[in-house]
């Protein structure tokens, strides 16, 4: 179901990797890691999801939890549809991203 | 629904609990307007203070345990430097200059 879900393309001069955000929009910690991406340059997806209807949103988290086999809290970030980033830990995402 | 909150009157809000608890405020100005920001949000959206680094389990019942200032904000505080969202920071944090990052969530164990 994540498939379906309207995510929002930010366009980068860098797509060396698929990076998907679920986020919120009242979040610091997302605000701050979406604007790390914008200042790496990169391409990546995003959703606020404290803006998807609550049952849409809830199916979304439980996806996420047993695909990715972790809690769901935000920032959550999908690297190449395999890597998950819980929270915004600024060394983790440089090593995951490889930047 | 409660009256709608302005930002200043949320700002008053986050002040006088960090107040109260002897915390001290981000004094990342920018982001500590976001959350402010945030938590306004919030507040019109839901009628209550839902953290704004957390989403909605759907009523004031449920989300109990997230509405600024959350249960976990003390021992967070206290272990951590600073709350879920990084709204309230230990004075000594604060002043050591260290940048607050994401924590685990612990609201499960209270």
């Amino acid at each position: 179901m994540l498939d379906t879900l309207s995510y929002t393309d930010v366009p980068g001069d860098r797509s060396d990797h698929e990076i998907i955000v679920y986020a919120l929009s009242t979040c610091g910690f997302c605000k701050r890691a979406m604007a790390f991406l914008d200042a790496k340059g990169l391409t990546y997806r995003y959703i606020y999801m404290d803006r998807v209807p609550i049952e849409t949103k809830n199916e979304a988290k439980k996806a996420l939890k047993e695909r990715y086999k972790t809690d769901v809290a935000f920032p959550f970030a999908v690297v190449d549809g395999k890597r998950p980033l819980v929270g915004f830990i600024e060394p983790d995402w440089v090593k995951t991203l490889e930047l | 629904m409660p009256a709608p909150k302005s930002f200043d009157q949320t700002m008053t809000f986050a002040t006088m609990v960090a107040k109260k608890q002897g915390w001290t405020l981000n004094p990342d100005t920018e982001f500590t307007k976001d959350l402010v920001d945030g938590l306004a949000v919030n507040w019109n959206r839901y009628g209550y203070f839902l953290c704004p680094c957390r989403d909605s389990d759907g009523s004031r019942e449920a989300d109990a345990k997230i509405i600024c200032p959350c249960a976990p904000a003390w021992k967070d505080v206290e272990e951590r430097g600073h709350c879920f969202c990084a709204l309230y920071l230990d004075p000594a944090f604060a002043a050591s200059g260290k940048e607050p990052r994401s924590i685990p969530d612990r609201k499960s164990q209270f």
